[in-house]
């Protein structure tokens, strides 16, 4: 079988131009990302708004103390709340950038439940809380509240601060008092690093540290199937169209293919370049700030996964491509490898926490997982992956790239001339066997 | 330019392609015949080398067909397809880049080509907005774009008009003229008697009929004159029996009989003859007589089936 470069070169130009300049195409590469700052910006900022309208609605809370140990309590609650509270980006922001909110609650006491009911709701106060007589002894409480918010319960922690105060307020000093109600406000927290170190646990820093390989990994994924689907509905549409008859008695079928691989590969590549640079530029100097950094080793293993990911993905697809008859059928077939593309971020939770189970390293030899399971075992928190588990997943992703591409191959070249009826599995296993 | 060697081609253990031996000139015009699932598209897939024979070659210029053969090739199947959203120039320049010539001169060229189908001003149109027609024409700029030595036209007639029709008509005496080999398969025969010098007729995986049109329907001719005269014909020497059809009268011969010796008859019989003509069965009727009659299939896989001994051997 001889191969022309330069026909694959042609097909390669022509499959990413035409992809590339298509509305659909650009609406994925600004519409994405937008769409994710949009809802990253709603949940934000709504959570901000719930938590402060929550503390803005909490006026006024009435107290019935039957006990008495609140005798001597405060009569007002203030409660600040600083935008870092609720934006992991916030610390490294400097001081004065955000304004912080402060928020007054007064006290109301009432000698009874009854009148305090009734103040509730007539609406003069937020919430009234009822300390039962044996509280030192039982701990009960009651609260009542006119509704409670499903996001916030930062009024809660507000009554909680001034009960815990309240108990002590009197017995010990203001300072004491004031500790006892936020006695881990300053807590640091140490954790065995992977060197065998204690070093401080940043949660920002941690979450960052997670969060971009955790985004570079969900890129990668995204860039595999983006690649694989353009590929998909480049084959079904030709084959629809039926131009390829006239198009193999000029190019072969496997330059064809090749070309298809690496021009839609590449669009798929450019999206993910692009959806990088922005969130560079956009969260770039915020990180830099939280001393993120991004080990190039991990660029390269992530480079490695993507070549041989697409490849392999890529090549199905083409193969689901050639033995369909149109796109709706295509991507019923489809449907399937994109589940599985994706099917360790669904077990996030599992490959994160348990990075070195068998389960998991089962994942990453896998090679329909491997991608993905192995980029979150090797960003899971302190977790530190065998070499051999590494070299074994990519030698196993880079086999079965290899068989899929051969397999593919020989049916996309008898597949694409068959029109009408799809083939069974023994049929589209005698073409991949066939010569 | 092309020869075709004894080329076999078996699916799920049936000859859709049976032993089939031709060969094509150069500058010729071939049609290549049968009636549908005759096996023709799968003969013209293994000349382009989209599929391989199970036995036998394909030669192109006396050299087995690879990529380099297939460059020289050029496909206008049945099937017609476009990239749609394509515009009309960049179609036609994709399969000039990708016969190897240079994205500018492809350009160049795919411009003169629409100039010579008269579609230059929707150059920089989408093909979906041209008629089927028109698309048509594209589809033919696209076969000949590489300048192939051997173009394969699969229906090129469908669906065009009297004026597109003779438009392409003139485009294939103009490559031919230039040399170019000219393999056209097609189920309108008058367009076969008018263009082909000679033709293959496949039924059911086998040839059936081999040689020049001329004598494809001389061989098949039953053997009658046809004569206009205003005279009465009754009893002719050599004349078998006098059909008078529309002013026509078809003598039918017997069989030692010679036209020359029947016109002698007449006219020593003192017929005054007006025209005179060897009554030749039309091909579309060979076609169907052939066809029907299963002629030529009784042979098996032992060779090719051809009616007459020395065109097999001259074919082979």
């Amino acid at each position: 079988m001889s191969i022309s470069w330069g026909r694959i070169g042609t097909v390669a130009r022509r499959e990413f131009l035409t992809t590339v300049r298509r509305k659909a195409f650009i609406f994925t590469l600004i519409g994405t990302p937008a769409y994710f700052a949009f809802v990253m910006w709603v949940s934000t900022v709504g959570e901000m708004g719930e938590r402060s309208k929550v503390l803005e609605e909490l006026s006024t809370v009435g107290v019935v103390d039957s006990s008495g140990l609140f005798a001597s309590a405060q009569h007002e609650i203030r409660t600040e709340v600083s935008p870092d509270q609720g934006n992991m980006f916030a610390r490294k922001v400097p001081e004065g950038a955000m304004p912080v909110q402060s928020f007054t609650t007064k006290i109301r006491f009432f000698p009874d439940q009854a009148s305090a009911e009734s103040t509730l709701r007539a609406r003069e106060i937020s919430q009234m809380v009822v300390v039962s007589e044996d509280y030192l002894q039982s701990g009960r409480l009651r609260r009542y509240a006119r509704t409670s918010s499903l996001f916030s319960s930062a009024d809660r922690r507000t009554v909680a601060s001034w009960l815990a105060s309240g108990l002590v307020r009197g017995r010990v000093d203001s300072l004491l008092a004031a500790r006892v109600a936020r006695p881990s406000d300053r807590e640091q927290l140490f954790t065995l690093d992977k060197q065998g170190n204690f070093e401080l646990k940043d949660d920002r820093r941690e979450l960052l540290d997670f969060m971009l390989p955790f985004t570079f990994a969900m890129l990668l994924g995204v860039s595999i199937v983006l690649g694989g689907q353009y590929l998909l509905q480049g084959v079904a549409e030709e084959k629809e169209s039926r131009i390829l008859e006239s198009l193999l008695c000029t190019v072969s079928a496997e330059e064809l293919m090749a070309g298809k691989l690496f021009g839609l590969g590449s669009a798929g590549l450019l999206v993910v370049g692009i959806w990088s640079a922005i969130g560079a530029v956009v969260l770039g100097p915020v990180m830099m700030l939280a001393g993120v950094h991004l080990p190039a080793g991990l660029l390269l293993i992530a480079l490695a996964y993507f070549l041989l990911g697409y490849l392999f993905y890529g090549s199905l697809m083409t193969g689901i491509g050639a033995i369909t008859n149109n796109m709706r059928e295509a991507q019923q077939f489809a449907v399937w490898f994109t589940f599985l593309n994706f099917a360790p971020f669904i077990m996030i939770t599992f490959l994160l926490g348990r990075p070195g189970a068998p389960a998991a390293v089962a994942l990453s030899m896998f090679p329909p997982t491997a991608a993905g399971a192995m980029m979150l075992r090797l960003t899971a928190p302190n977790s530190v992956v065998p070499f051999w588990q590494l070299g074994g997943s990519l030698v196993l992703l880079a086999a079965a790239a290899w068989l899929a591409l051969m397999g593919s191959a020989r049916i996309f070249r008898i597949g694409l001339l068959m029109y009408g009826k799809t083939p069974t599995l023994p049929e589209i296993v005698r073409w991949a066997r066939q010569r | 330019m092309l020869e075709v060697r004894e080329v076999l081609k078996r699916y799920d253990g049936r000859a859709v392609v049976n032993k089939v031996t031709f060969e094509v000139g150069r500058g010729e015009i071939f049609a290549l015949l049968g009636p549908n699932g005759a096996g023709k598209t799968t003969l013209i897939r293994m000349i382009t080398d989209i599929l391989k024979p199970d036995e036998g070659s394909i030669l192109l210029g006396g050299r087995p067909v690879t990529a380099r053969e297939r460059n020289e090739i050029a496909y206008l199947p049945e099937e017609r397809g476009l990239y749609r959203r394509s515009k009309t120039i960049e179609m036609i320049a994709y399969y000039g880049e990708l016969k190897g010539l240079a994205p500018k001169v492809a350009k160049e060229k795919a411009l003169a080509l629409l100039d010579r189908v008269e579609l230059q001003d929707w150059a920089l149109k989408p093909v979906q907005s041209l008629s089927k027609g028109m698309q048509q024409k594209v589809q033919l700029c696209t076969a000949l774009i590489g300048e192939p030595k051997l173009l394969i036209l699969d229906e090129p007639f469908t669906g065009l008009d009297p004026i597109n029709t003779q438009m392409f008509e003139d485009i294939l005496a103009e490559r031919r003229n230039a040399g170019t080999t000219v393999l056209l398969s097609t189920h309108q025969m008058n367009k076969v008697e008018q263009l082909c010098d000679r033709a293959l007729m496949m039924n059911r995986g086998h040839m059936v009929l081999y040689g020049t049109v001329r004598d494809i329907r001389k061989r098949h001719s039953d053997h009658a004159v046809m004569v206009r005269t205003a005279s009465k014909i009754e009893r002719v020497e050599g004349v078998r029996s006098v059909d008078v059809t529309n002013g026509e009268t078809k003598l039918t011969l017997e069989g030692a009989a010679t036209p020359q010796s029947v016109l002698r008859s007449l006219l020593d019989r003192g017929v005054v003859v007006e025209s005179f003509a060897v009554a030749n069965l039309p091909l579309e009727d060979i076609f169907v007589k052939v066809v029907r009659e299963g002629l030529g299939l009784d042979q098996g896989e032992s060779g090719p089936l051809v009616e007459e001994p020395e065109m097999s051997g001259a074919a082979r």
